[in-house]
């Protein structure tokens, strides 16, 4: 056994978690690379073995480095301090082997700190390096040859993979499901349904991967409410926020999502993000604060920095303020950029005092071409357009590829992903995919589907692997949690708990060409009224009966009333409305029973005088494996004077029952409602068009919780740790408690005496794997025989909070 | 077992135990922190500048008068007027008399006497400076109050009590380093404004603060869920690990996971987490403080820091032209708010002193600005006038009191931590413009003051987007050694 105590505490610590036992050791202290580690090596070790000076070879600059070791062989090995000769070596007493050869000893404590840092594997801050490196990302994009294929991996992603020097033997590729869900997740992110599972397994195994992909890619509506959370990010574009309250900042979510329905190609993006219309010019415009603002921060440099950030990798913030003291750019770089989007001379500051200069327009690559100074903005911004999308700028692609690797393998290529000043870890992948991306006409789904065809990406996750950014060489995919939206859409899958209504503005209907489905329903009233329209507060009650053999799956009716209507179902009120050219769509999900079912309508007519009046209804049931139940106003719908209570109860059974007549000349609404039910119902039930996404609504205190960022500035970043106040807000918080009850409910009722098949089905649709035979067990053991709905909540979240459903993997 | 003794043809299963072992080993927090990473990371300066100095305080508790607490009002009383129907209001300094406190030499306003009597434990600052910042809006102010940087910035700058998070972490593992006490984030106006800054920022979620805006309601924070018995919570927790047990391959990354989990639960289930219900507070005890939701705030704060906080924030809550944000009726607002807080505020110092708790625990109140009766900003500022009923004489009584912002000085109190008792530091003018004459401090150096005490180094810097971030400006705060005992 290594002398590591941390692991030993860890293990013991998850031992007693485990098992239960009620005294808790406060785990120990983790180590902090940067607090602990460093600052010793800066005293004993940096003199002789970093940056230029590589004393015996050996240099710790990087991890890599570290490990590599020097002349005398290997210094360390990773998670083993007994057997890594550098602690022998500051250990030694001998003067010919002890190091540091002069100067002060390392004391006991720091040897047992450097001893706990190489036992628990030689933890190192990403991005950290001793020295820095003189690295220049290049400019222009390079045509890669392709590496001969190895092992028949044809696929050029694995050819060059395979051709990375120091990558470990491929992976065992993973099982279908896994695959199934791992790349639902990465391109739409939903789990896949169990139905779609069951399709997919369905299909011909040679083609079926890729028939996925296909399918996934082009579900656009999915497609894009997924993508919709990297661009916002990425964009800093939001609902709600900092600047909105005052006018100062404006949304670009409509053209957004709709640029990503279409799959508008990536140089079309930045070109109308740069020279944009009235709907893109928020990006460019920035948030205006009330109040003055220090010099770095004005819109025009706002401009500066967003865009060199979010489309070239390129960090101008330093530059915005002085000549940055990390790279190459300077205050004229930035302040040349800004003066491209300013309106009027821009002054140029320096740290916030004025320099007495102005800046000119200009742009960060004259090598390319260069802005006319002397154009009207539009101009500029236009001339600026086309230069970043210039073919010979291979940063936009590199980039933007860069983003994508890094979405669907958990690390960039180069990474941090906004540096890309950074040298990448395989630089001959990175512009394969971005010459790739640009001969495929900027095409981001493309991309995508070359990742995701690759058996690079469809390959096993290492367990065993502790990932260190930049130095970390394996080009294999790492696990990812899943982002506060996955998860909060996951949920939703699994509990139909999403929201009504998104926030935002978005139009997630594709176009078909001719027109929607007709409704079946017709406008049904008391009287046909071709001779005298209905007296002015007329009201009736409208009600239809049927049979269900088990509670549904889903279920949803739209309707509207002229003028007013209070919908009750099985004695329970489910919503009302007094406005007939607004048509609502009411779930049914928790009022529908199996057996005899009662739909009542109490209908009101307005108005003093007669005027026409209509109730129109259309509803749809959803049983699995059986065809689905249409609901819809008719002549096979009853009425009765006779007004129920709130609670849909008569006083008396109605004696005056009469078949609803249905309307022959319905024009008088249909010019304004026409197919809307119909229309309306088909996204209600449609799973992938019209459930509200988590990346359609605004931020609250789980999604916060959860990682989502506020988007004052751009943050590409999301968390890859839980934290406790995350876990708190998991184990208690109202808003996941509230999701999973009303969800327990519903399947409870549904998986009344069927508690095998509910386990069965939670685990398929949250795992997409069938639960093992204890699993299954353990959950009916502690279902019983009828599930009680609190259990079915309770065991929602011991599902929901299992780090197979957690994690992208 | 090292990897040398691993046999290359090992029984199956020994592989993955094996794996599963190594792979825990390596999972030291730190090496998790990295990966993926944006996470930012601390900065050692040569020089030494960040060296820590030796904390005088183990935690902060900030009473924050949210709105603009005006220094004529509270603790820098002026020449009083009566409300008199035709006084020109030129003539008003103060719209309260003023009291004798515990310290020979400090007067502060009537309504105010319960500090005024534990004055003699701190430090009674007066010439805190904000900045005018073109417009006087009470978010940026408070932004840049709890950040130390004027918003807009480049990076999402993380609040105090975020970098004493993450520099200093909780003093009890049990309770989250970082609470805030008594802030709506939701339906108040300027919500997202007020969020912008209730965050950790670049140091990430682990560090944000929990946010407990009732503290009536604290107590649901750390128990099970709404509706959920113990019992039931306890059966919950069991089948969560039975089937975590029971999972084809669930070491998977689950460290940070089951860790957060069980550091929820330690709290979810321990004793410490009584220190968030405030009603098993004794009557007596409660009714001391019980003046409404900020001296509730006040008991749960006290109770906290008994427990093990490191950064507790108890505000009078931010809205828009409520509480401290007089824009109109400043006189009648501020009586309220006198009784407020004047006898929690007494109460708690009382009560950390008995306890033996107030040496270790720093005490700070403070405002994003003050108010004046005429004066919007400092006299030559643009800033536009804000008041909802402007008038050169008084004609109502909602014309009485502070109603424009002033920055050119206000008011810190600061108690314990060893911050000097019995001191005043700082002084305005004693005619209109009241603006610090003696001893300006600004954000910057109040902060620096605030972490030098906490033990943290206002150069401390941490590396975001490969730049150094500071805990103050440029990392150039400088304490007022002077508020040291």
């Amino acid at each position: 056994m290594p002398s590591s105590t941390l692991a030993t505490a860890l293990g013991c610590f998850l031992g007693c978690w485990l098992f239960g036992c009620t005294a808790y050791a406060v785990p120990n202290a983790p180590l902090d690379f940067t607090h602990e580690i460093v600052p010793l090596l800066r005293k004993h070790c940096a003199k002789c073995h970093t940056g230029a000076r590589k004393q015996g070879g050996f240099s710790f600059d990087t991890r890599r480095s570290l490990i590599q070791g020097g002349e005398s062989g290997v210094a360390v090995q990773a998670g083993d301090s007994s057997n890594s000769p550098l602690v022998e070596r500051i250990t030694a007493q001998d003067p010919d082997l002890q190091m540091p050869p002069e100067g002060p000893r390392l004391t006991d404590a720091e040897v047992g700190l450097i001893r706990r840092w190489i036992d628990s594997g030689l933890p190192w801050d990403d991005g950290f390096a001793f020295a820095k490196s003189n690295y220049e990302a290049p400019l222009r994009p390079r045509e890669v040859e392709l590496p001969a294929a190895r092992l028949g991996r044809d696929h050029p992603i694995d050819r060059l993979v395979d051709a990375h020097p120091n990558q470990p033997a491929p992976r065992s590729g993973i099982s279908d499901r896994e695959f199934a869900r791992r790349v639902s997740l990465d391109l739409t992110g939903l789990l896949p349904t169990p139905e779609q599972l069951r399709e997919f397994l369905k299909n011909p195994p040679q083609t079926r991967r890729q028939q996925l992909i296909d399918d996934l890619l082009n579900n656009s509506i999915a497609y894009a409410d997924h993508w919709l959370t990297f661009w916002n990010d990425l964009l800093r574009n939001d609902y709600t926020g900092t600047g909105f309250i005052t006018g100062g900042r404006k949304q670009i979510t409509s053209w957004l999502h709709a640029s990503l329905v279409a799959n508008k190609p990536y140089d079309a993006m930045v070109r109308e993000l740069i020279s944009p219309t009235p709907d893109s010019e928020g990006f460019i415009q920035g948030i205006r604060w009330r109040g003055e603002v220090s010099a770095s921060q004005t819109n025009e440099v706002q401009f500066a920095q967003s865009i060199s950030q979010a489309l070239l990798g390129i960090n101008l913030k330093c530059a915005s303020c002085h000549d940055s003291f990390i790279d190459r750019w300077k205050l004229q770089d930035a302040y040349g950029l800004a003066a491209i989007y300013a309106d009027a001379p821009l002054p140029i500051f320096r740290c916030d005092k004025p320099t007495g200069e102005v800046a000119q327009p200009s742009w960060l690559f004259p090598e390319l071409g260069q802005v006319d100074p002397q154009a009207p903005k539009p101009e500029r911004l236009r001339q600026l357009a086309n230069l970043l999308t210039h073919p010979q700028n291979g940063r936009l692609s590199r980039s933007i590829v860069n983003r994508l690797w890094h979405r669907l393998m958990g690390l960039g290529l180069v990474h941090p992903v906004d540096a890309l000043n950074t040298e990448p870890r395989d630089s001959n992948l990175l512009d394969y995919l971005a010459w790739d991306f640009s001969q495929h006409g900027y095409d981001l789904k493309h991309t995508l589907r070359l990742i995701a065809s690759s058996a690079t990406y469809q390959q096993q996750i290492p367990a065993e692997s502790s990932p260190d950014g930049e130095n970390w060489q394996d080009l294999s995919p790492i696990p990812r949690r899943m982002t506060a939206e996955q998860f909060v859409d996951a949920v939703w899958q699994l509990t139909g708990s999403h929201p009504a209504k998104a926030d935002a503005v978005v139009a997630r209907r594709t176009v078909s060409g001719g027109a929607g489905p007709k409704t079946p329903a017709r406008w049904i009233w008391t009287t046909d009224q071709k001779q005298a329209a209905s007296p002015g507060g007329e009201t009736a009650t409208f009600e239809v009966t049927f049979n269900l053999p088990v509670v549904p799956e889903d279920s949803a009716v739209a309707l509207t009333c002229d003028n007013d209507y209070v919908l009750i179902v099985n004695g329970r009120r489910v919503a009302a409305d007094g406005n007939w050219e607004t048509v609502e769509v009411v779930s049914l999900a928790d009022s529908l029973r199996a057996g005899d079912n009662t739909l009542r309508v109490v209908a009101k007519n307005g108005g003093e005088g007669p005027n026409p009046a209509g109730l129109l209804l259309v509803g749809r049931i959803r049983i699995p494996d059986r065809p689905t139940i249409t609901l819809a106003t008719g002549p096979d719908w009853r009425w009765t004077r006779q007004i129920p209570d709130g609670e849909g109860t008569f006083p008396a059974e109605p004696k005056d029952w009469l078949p609803a007549i249905a309307l022959a000349e319905p024009t008088v609404w249909s010019s304004r409602i026409g197919d809307g039910p119909s229309q309306l119902l088909e996204d209600a039930l449609d799973p992938h068009r019209a459930r509200v996404r988590a990346a359609l609504v605004k931020s609250d205190e789980l999604m916060r919780a959860l990682g989502r960022p506020n988007r004052d500035q751009i943050v590409t970043s999301r968390p890859t740790q839980f934290t406790t106040l995350e876990a708190l807000e998991l184990a208690n918080g109202d808003a996941l408690k509230a999701m999973l009850e009303a969800g327990a409910q519903r399947l409870a009722n549904r998986f009344a005496e069927r508690p095998a098949e509910l386990v069965d089905l939670l685990y398929t649709f949250g795992t997409s794997h069938p639960p093992s035979d204890q699993t299954r067990e353990a959950a009916l053991r502690f279902l019983g025989k009828t599930p009680q709905a609190s259990d079915v909540e309770d065991l929602l979240w011991s599902l929901v909070l299992q780090p197979e459903f957690l994690h992208v993997r | 077992m090292s990897h040398s003794d691993c046999p290359e043809t090992a029984v199956p299963g020994r592989n993955e135990q094996q794996a599963r072992r190594l792979f825990l080993q390596q999972l030291s927090a730190a090496s998790v922190a990295a990966w993926g990473g944006a996470a930012p990371r601390l900065l050692t300066a040569q020089d030494g500048l960040d060296k820590a100095p030796q904390a005088t305080a183990d935690s902060c508790i900030v009473l924050w008068m949210a709105g603009g607490m005006a220094a004529p009002e509270t603790f820098d009383p002026k020449r009083y007027h009566p409300f008199e129907v035709g006084t020109p209001v030129e003539k008003v300094m103060s719209t309260f008399r003023s009291i004798d406190t515990a310290v020979d030499n400090i007067k502060i306003c009537e309504g105010l006497e319960e500090i005024g009597q534990v004055l003699d434990r701190g430090t009674l600052i007066r010439s805190h400076v904000l900045p005018d910042l073109g417009s006087i809006l009470h978010s940026r102010h408070q932004y840049h109050w709890h950040t130390g940087y004027v918003p807009p910035q480049t990076v999402a700058a993380p609040h105090i009590g975020a970098w004493m998070s993450r520099v200093l972490g909780p003093r009890n593992p049990v309770i989250p380093a970082f609470i805030n006490i008594g802030q709506r984030l939701e339906g108040i106006g300027e919500n997202e404004e007020i969020k912008a800054f209730t965050q950790a920022g670049f140091f990430g979620s682990d560090h944000g603060p929990m946010n407990l805006p009732f503290p009536e309601e604290a107590a649901r924070a750390v128990k099970p869920p709404r509706g959920m018995d113990p019992m039931r919570f306890s059966k919950r927790e069991k089948l969560y690990k039975e089937l975590l047990k029971r999972t084809d391959a669930s070491e998977f990354r689950q460290d940070s996971l089951l860790r957060s989990l069980e550091n929820a639960h330690r709290l979810l289930g321990s004793a410490d987490r009584e220190a968030f219900d405030i009603s098993r507070e004794p009557q007596e005890s409660f009714d001391r403080y019980n003046t409404g939701r900020f001296g509730q705030g006040c008991l749960l704060a006290r109770r906290l820091v008994e427990a093990g906080a490191r950064y507790v924030e108890v505000t009078t809550e931010y809205i828009p032209f409520v509480h401290w944000d007089t824009h109109a009726n400043g006189h009648e607002t501020v009586d309220r708010l006198h009784h407020e807080i004047d006898r929690p505020i007494a109460t708690l110092i009382r009560d950390l002193e008995s306890r033996g708790l107030l040496d270790r625990t720093l005490v700070v109140l403070a405002s994003e600005f003050s108010r004046d009766m005429i004066i919007e900003g400092v006299p030559g500022s643009s800033a536009k006038d804000q008041a909802t009923a402007p008038t050169d004489v008084l004609r109502e009584l909602k014309h009485y009191g502070m109603h424009r912002h002033f920055t050119g000085a206000s008011c810190v109190l600061m108690f314990g931590g060893g911050i000097k008792r019995g001191f005043l530091y700082g002084e305005t003018a004693p005619e209109r413009p009241c603006i610090a004459i003696q001893k300006p401090i600004s954000v910057r150096d109040l902060h620096a003051t605030i972490f030098t005490a906490m033990g943290i180094s206002p150069a401390t810097s941490f590396e975001v987007e490969r730049r150094p971030f500071y805990a103050t400006e440029d990392g150039k705060g400088q304490a007022a050694r002077e508020l040291f005992a």
